[in-house]
Protein backbone atom coordinates (compact mmCIF):
# COMPACT_ATOMS: atom_id res chain seq x y z
CA UNK A 1 0.00 0.00 0.00
CA UNK A 2 2.79 2.41 0.99
CA UNK A 3 4.59 1.58 -2.26
CA UNK A 4 1.67 3.13 -4.14
CA UNK A 5 2.52 6.51 -2.58
CA UNK A 6 6.07 6.54 -3.96
CA UNK A 7 6.91 9.67 -5.96
CA UNK A 8 7.15 7.56 -9.13
CA UNK A 9 3.62 6.19 -8.81
CA UNK A 10 2.29 9.61 -7.79
CA UNK A 11 4.02 11.13 -10.84
CA UNK A 12 2.39 8.62 -13.18
CA UNK A 13 -1.01 9.16 -11.55
CA UNK A 14 -0.62 12.96 -11.84
CA UNK A 15 0.15 12.58 -15.54
CA UNK A 16 -3.10 10.64 -16.07
CA UNK A 17 -5.15 13.02 -13.90
CA UNK A 18 -3.91 16.10 -15.80
CA UNK A 19 -4.92 14.44 -19.07
CA UNK A 20 -8.34 13.55 -17.66
CA UNK A 21 -9.04 17.07 -16.31
CA UNK A 22 -7.89 18.63 -19.59
CA UNK A 23 -10.32 16.40 -21.49
CA UNK A 24 -13.44 17.35 -19.51
CA UNK A 25 -12.62 20.89 -18.33
CA UNK A 26 -13.84 22.95 -21.29
CA UNK A 27 -17.12 21.07 -21.57
CA UNK A 28 -17.95 21.69 -17.89
CA UNK A 29 -16.77 25.31 -18.20
CA UNK A 30 -19.11 25.82 -21.15
CA UNK A 31 -22.05 24.33 -19.23
CA UNK A 32 -21.20 26.44 -16.16
CA UNK A 33 -20.95 29.68 -18.15
CA UNK A 34 -24.22 28.98 -19.99
CA UNK A 35 -26.00 28.46 -16.69
CA UNK A 36 -24.32 31.41 -14.95
CA UNK A 37 -24.68 34.00 -17.71
CA UNK A 38 -27.80 32.92 -19.63
CA UNK A 39 -30.05 30.34 -17.97
CA UNK A 40 -30.02 31.38 -14.29
CA UNK A 41 -32.66 33.97 -13.35
CA UNK A 42 -31.81 37.51 -12.17
CA UNK A 43 -32.28 38.24 -8.47
CA UNK A 44 -35.50 40.05 -7.46
CA UNK A 45 -33.45 42.71 -5.63
CA UNK A 46 -30.00 42.73 -7.22
CA UNK A 47 -31.07 42.01 -10.80
CA UNK A 48 -28.35 40.65 -13.09
CA UNK A 49 -25.57 41.83 -10.73
CA UNK A 50 -26.21 38.59 -8.82
CA UNK A 51 -24.39 36.70 -11.62
CA UNK A 52 -21.11 37.90 -10.09
CA UNK A 53 -21.92 35.42 -7.31
CA UNK A 54 -21.05 32.53 -9.67
CA UNK A 55 -17.40 33.57 -9.72
CA UNK A 56 -17.17 35.33 -6.34
CA UNK A 57 -18.51 32.59 -4.06
CA UNK A 58 -16.51 29.64 -5.49
CA UNK A 59 -13.35 31.80 -5.37
CA UNK A 60 -13.92 32.63 -1.70
CA UNK A 61 -14.71 29.00 -0.82
CA UNK A 62 -11.58 27.69 -2.53
CA UNK A 63 -9.47 30.44 -0.94
CA UNK A 64 -10.69 29.33 2.49
CA UNK A 65 -10.48 25.61 1.71
CA UNK A 66 -6.87 25.87 0.53
CA UNK A 67 -5.80 27.57 3.77
CA UNK A 68 -7.67 24.96 5.84
CA UNK A 69 -5.83 22.16 4.00
CA UNK A 70 -2.50 23.99 4.41
CA UNK A 71 -3.11 24.36 8.16
CA UNK A 72 -4.11 20.70 8.57
CA UNK A 73 -1.09 19.41 6.63
CA UNK A 74 1.23 21.88 8.41
CA UNK A 75 0.15 20.51 11.79
CA UNK A 76 0.68 16.93 10.57
CA UNK A 77 4.04 17.83 9.04
CA UNK A 78 5.07 19.62 12.23
CA UNK A 79 4.34 16.46 14.27
CA UNK A 80 5.17 13.58 11.91
CA UNK A 81 7.72 15.27 9.59
CA UNK A 82 6.19 13.96 6.38
CA UNK A 83 8.15 15.62 3.59
CA UNK A 84 5.41 15.14 0.99
CA UNK A 85 3.11 17.51 2.90
CA UNK A 86 5.71 20.24 2.54
CA UNK A 87 5.56 19.92 -1.26
CA UNK A 88 1.77 19.67 -1.26
CA UNK A 89 1.49 22.88 0.80
CA UNK A 90 4.01 24.64 -1.42
CA UNK A 91 1.87 23.73 -4.44
CA UNK A 92 -1.49 24.67 -2.85
CA UNK A 93 -0.54 28.10 -1.43
CA UNK A 94 -0.37 30.02 -4.76
CA UNK A 95 -3.79 28.62 -5.73
CA UNK A 96 -5.25 29.80 -2.42
CA UNK A 97 -3.72 33.24 -2.89
CA UNK A 98 -5.09 33.51 -6.43
CA UNK A 99 -8.64 32.64 -5.39
CA UNK A 100 -8.55 34.85 -2.27
CA UNK A 101 -7.48 37.81 -4.44
CA UNK A 102 -10.19 36.97 -6.98
CA UNK A 103 -12.81 36.81 -4.22
CA UNK A 104 -11.74 40.26 -3.00
CA UNK A 105 -11.71 41.82 -6.50
CA UNK A 106 -15.01 40.27 -7.64
CA UNK A 107 -16.54 41.15 -4.26
CA UNK A 108 -15.53 44.75 -4.85
CA UNK A 109 -17.06 44.65 -8.35
CA UNK A 110 -20.25 43.24 -6.83
CA UNK A 111 -20.24 45.79 -4.00
CA UNK A 112 -20.32 48.84 -6.26
CA UNK A 113 -23.74 48.16 -7.90
CA UNK A 114 -25.33 46.62 -4.78
CA UNK A 115 -23.89 48.59 -1.84
CA UNK A 116 -22.87 51.71 -3.76
CA UNK A 117 -19.22 51.38 -2.79
CA UNK A 118 -16.18 49.46 -4.06
CA UNK A 119 -14.83 48.90 -0.57
CA UNK A 120 -15.79 49.12 3.11
CA UNK A 121 -13.77 48.15 6.17
CA UNK A 122 -16.43 45.61 6.95
CA UNK A 123 -15.53 42.54 9.10
CA UNK A 124 -15.90 40.00 6.28
CA UNK A 125 -13.95 42.05 3.75
CA UNK A 126 -11.20 42.94 6.21
CA UNK A 127 -10.80 39.34 7.39
CA UNK A 128 -10.44 38.23 3.76
CA UNK A 129 -7.68 40.81 3.26
CA UNK A 130 -5.99 39.43 6.41
CA UNK A 131 -6.20 35.93 4.85
CA UNK A 132 -4.58 37.29 1.68
CA UNK A 133 -1.66 38.65 3.76
CA UNK A 134 -1.26 35.29 5.53
CA UNK A 135 -1.01 33.64 2.09
CA UNK A 136 1.61 36.20 1.02
CA UNK A 137 3.68 35.66 4.19
CA UNK A 138 3.33 31.89 3.79
CA UNK A 139 4.55 31.95 0.17
CA UNK A 140 7.35 34.38 1.06
CA UNK A 141 8.83 31.83 3.51
CA UNK A 142 9.46 29.49 0.55
CA UNK A 143 10.99 32.30 -1.50
CA UNK A 144 13.10 33.99 1.18
CA UNK A 145 14.34 31.16 3.42
CA UNK A 146 16.88 28.58 2.27
CA UNK A 147 16.91 25.79 4.85
CA UNK A 148 14.03 23.35 4.44
CA UNK A 149 13.73 22.70 8.19
CA UNK A 150 13.42 26.41 8.89
CA UNK A 151 10.88 26.83 6.08
CA UNK A 152 8.75 24.03 7.55
CA UNK A 153 8.85 25.60 11.02
CA UNK A 154 8.15 29.20 9.94
CA UNK A 155 5.49 28.29 7.36
CA UNK A 156 3.73 25.96 9.85
CA UNK A 157 3.64 28.73 12.46
CA UNK A 158 2.20 31.17 9.89
CA UNK A 159 -0.42 28.59 8.85
CA UNK A 160 -1.43 27.82 12.45
CA UNK A 161 -1.70 31.51 13.42
CA UNK A 162 -3.52 32.23 10.15
CA UNK A 163 -6.04 29.47 10.85
CA UNK A 164 -7.42 31.58 13.73
CA UNK A 165 -8.69 33.91 11.01
CA UNK A 166 -10.74 31.17 9.29
CA UNK A 167 -13.63 31.01 11.82
CA UNK A 168 -13.50 34.82 12.00
CA UNK A 169 -14.13 34.97 8.22
CA UNK A 170 -16.91 32.38 8.45
CA UNK A 171 -18.77 33.94 11.40
CA UNK A 172 -17.91 37.63 10.83
CA UNK A 173 -21.32 38.18 9.21
CA UNK A 174 -23.05 36.82 12.34
CA UNK A 175 -20.79 38.31 15.03
CA UNK A 176 -20.75 41.86 13.66
CA UNK A 177 -23.17 44.10 11.78
CA UNK A 178 -21.70 43.94 8.28
CA UNK A 179 -22.51 45.19 4.80
CA UNK A 180 -21.84 41.66 3.59
CA UNK A 181 -24.94 39.47 3.61
CA UNK A 182 -25.14 36.38 5.89
CA UNK A 183 -24.52 32.93 4.39
CA UNK A 184 -27.27 31.81 1.99
CA UNK A 185 -25.95 28.25 1.71
CA UNK A 186 -25.70 26.10 4.81
CA UNK A 187 -24.37 22.55 5.10
CA UNK A 188 -26.47 22.03 8.22
CA UNK A 189 -29.95 23.52 8.04
CA UNK A 190 -31.93 24.91 5.12
CA UNK A 191 -30.33 27.17 2.53
CA UNK A 192 -32.12 30.35 1.49
CA UNK A 193 -30.86 30.23 -2.11
CA UNK A 194 -33.25 29.02 -4.83
CA UNK A 195 -32.28 25.80 -6.63
CA UNK A 196 -32.26 27.65 -9.98
CA UNK A 197 -29.31 29.64 -8.63
CA UNK A 198 -27.82 26.83 -6.54
CA UNK A 199 -27.33 24.54 -9.57
CA UNK A 200 -25.24 27.04 -11.62
CA UNK A 201 -23.28 27.87 -8.47
CA UNK A 202 -22.43 24.20 -7.94
CA UNK A 203 -21.43 23.76 -11.60
CA UNK A 204 -19.18 26.83 -11.39
CA UNK A 205 -17.74 25.47 -8.13
CA UNK A 206 -16.90 22.24 -9.96
CA UNK A 207 -15.22 24.25 -12.74
CA UNK A 208 -13.12 26.16 -10.20
CA UNK A 209 -12.26 22.97 -8.31
CA UNK A 210 -11.12 21.27 -11.51
CA UNK A 211 -9.01 24.30 -12.37
CA UNK A 212 -7.50 24.36 -8.86
CA UNK A 213 -6.77 20.62 -9.09
CA UNK A 214 -5.13 21.10 -12.49
CA UNK A 215 -2.83 23.86 -11.25
CA UNK A 216 -2.04 21.88 -8.09
CA UNK A 217 -1.13 18.77 -10.09
CA UNK A 218 1.09 20.76 -12.46
CA UNK A 219 2.87 22.46 -9.56
CA UNK A 220 3.26 19.19 -7.68
CA UNK A 221 4.62 17.51 -10.82
CA UNK A 222 7.16 20.36 -11.09
CA UNK A 223 8.23 19.69 -7.49
CA UNK A 224 8.73 15.96 -8.19
CA UNK A 225 10.85 16.75 -11.27
CA UNK A 226 12.88 19.21 -9.21
CA UNK A 227 13.64 16.50 -6.62
CA UNK A 228 14.42 13.90 -9.29
CA UNK A 229 16.71 16.41 -11.02
CA UNK A 230 18.63 16.95 -7.79
CA UNK A 231 19.09 13.19 -7.34
CA UNK A 232 19.81 12.30 -10.95
CA UNK A 233 23.51 11.62 -10.37
CA UNK A 234 23.15 10.03 -6.96
CA UNK B 1 -31.54 38.57 -26.41
CA UNK B 2 -27.86 39.21 -27.32
CA UNK B 3 -28.10 42.89 -26.37
CA UNK B 4 -29.67 41.84 -23.09
CA UNK B 5 -26.81 39.41 -22.49
CA UNK B 6 -24.26 42.16 -23.11
CA UNK B 7 -25.92 44.93 -21.10
CA UNK B 8 -27.29 42.68 -18.31
CA UNK B 9 -29.94 45.33 -17.64
CA UNK B 10 -27.34 47.92 -16.74
CA UNK B 11 -25.03 45.61 -14.75
CA UNK B 12 -23.07 44.38 -17.80
CA UNK B 13 -19.90 46.32 -16.93
CA UNK B 14 -19.66 44.78 -13.45
CA UNK B 15 -20.67 41.24 -14.48
CA UNK B 16 -18.44 41.03 -17.56
CA UNK B 17 -15.54 42.70 -15.77
CA UNK B 18 -15.79 40.17 -12.90
CA UNK B 19 -15.85 37.18 -15.27
CA UNK B 20 -13.02 38.68 -17.36
CA UNK B 21 -10.80 39.34 -14.34
CA UNK B 22 -11.32 35.76 -13.13
CA UNK B 23 -10.71 34.10 -16.49
CA UNK B 24 -7.73 36.26 -17.49
CA UNK B 25 -6.06 35.73 -14.07
CA UNK B 26 -6.70 31.98 -14.23
CA UNK B 27 -5.36 31.79 -17.80
CA UNK B 28 -2.19 33.72 -16.84
CA UNK B 29 -1.57 31.42 -13.85
CA UNK B 30 -2.26 28.33 -15.99
CA UNK B 31 0.21 29.32 -18.74
CA UNK B 32 2.84 30.44 -16.22
CA UNK B 33 2.57 27.12 -14.34
CA UNK B 34 2.72 25.16 -17.60
CA UNK B 35 5.79 27.14 -18.72
CA UNK B 36 7.58 26.43 -15.41
CA UNK B 37 6.74 22.71 -15.69
CA UNK B 38 8.09 22.58 -19.25
CA UNK B 39 11.23 24.45 -18.14
CA UNK B 40 11.93 21.89 -15.41
CA UNK B 41 11.23 19.00 -17.79
CA UNK B 42 13.72 20.48 -20.29
CA UNK B 43 16.32 21.03 -17.56
CA UNK B 44 15.84 17.44 -16.38
CA UNK B 45 16.28 16.16 -19.94
CA UNK B 46 19.39 18.30 -20.40
CA UNK B 47 20.89 16.78 -17.24
CA UNK B 48 19.94 13.33 -18.48
CA UNK B 49 21.61 13.95 -21.85
CA UNK B 50 24.75 15.15 -20.08
CA UNK B 51 25.18 11.77 -18.38
CA UNK B 52 27.43 9.07 -19.82
CA UNK B 53 25.67 6.34 -21.79
CA UNK B 54 26.07 3.92 -18.91
CA UNK B 55 24.68 6.37 -16.34
CA UNK B 56 21.84 7.32 -18.68
CA UNK B 57 20.84 3.69 -19.25
CA UNK B 58 20.98 3.01 -15.52
CA UNK B 59 18.85 6.10 -14.73
CA UNK B 60 16.28 5.21 -17.37
CA UNK B 61 16.11 1.63 -16.13
CA UNK B 62 15.55 2.64 -12.52
CA UNK B 63 13.49 5.82 -12.86
CA UNK B 64 9.99 5.63 -14.29
CA UNK B 65 9.77 9.42 -13.93
CA UNK B 66 12.78 9.83 -16.25
CA UNK B 67 11.18 7.41 -18.73
CA UNK B 68 7.92 9.34 -18.60
CA UNK B 69 9.57 12.74 -19.12
CA UNK B 70 11.59 11.37 -22.01
CA UNK B 71 8.48 9.82 -23.56
CA UNK B 72 6.45 13.06 -23.17
CA UNK B 73 9.25 15.12 -24.66
CA UNK B 74 9.60 12.71 -27.63
CA UNK B 75 5.87 12.94 -28.26
CA UNK B 76 5.97 16.75 -28.11
CA UNK B 77 8.87 16.85 -30.59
Amino acid sequence: MLKFFSSTNIYLLIHKLIKFINSIFFLILLIGLTFALVLSPPDYLQGDAVRIMYVHVPSAWIGLACFSVITFLSVLNFIFKIKNFYFINKSIAPIGLLFTCLAIVTGSLWGQPTWGTWWAWDARLTSMVVLMFFYIFYILTFKLLNKEELIVKVSSIIAIIGSINLPIIKYSVEWWATLHQPASIKIIGSSSIHKEMLLPLMVMLLVFLLYAALIFLMKYKTEIIRIKKKNIKR
Amino acid sequence: MILNLITMNGYGLYVWLSFSVVFISCAVVYFKTKKTLKKYEQEFLAELQALTLEEKTKTLETSKVAQQILATSSKAN
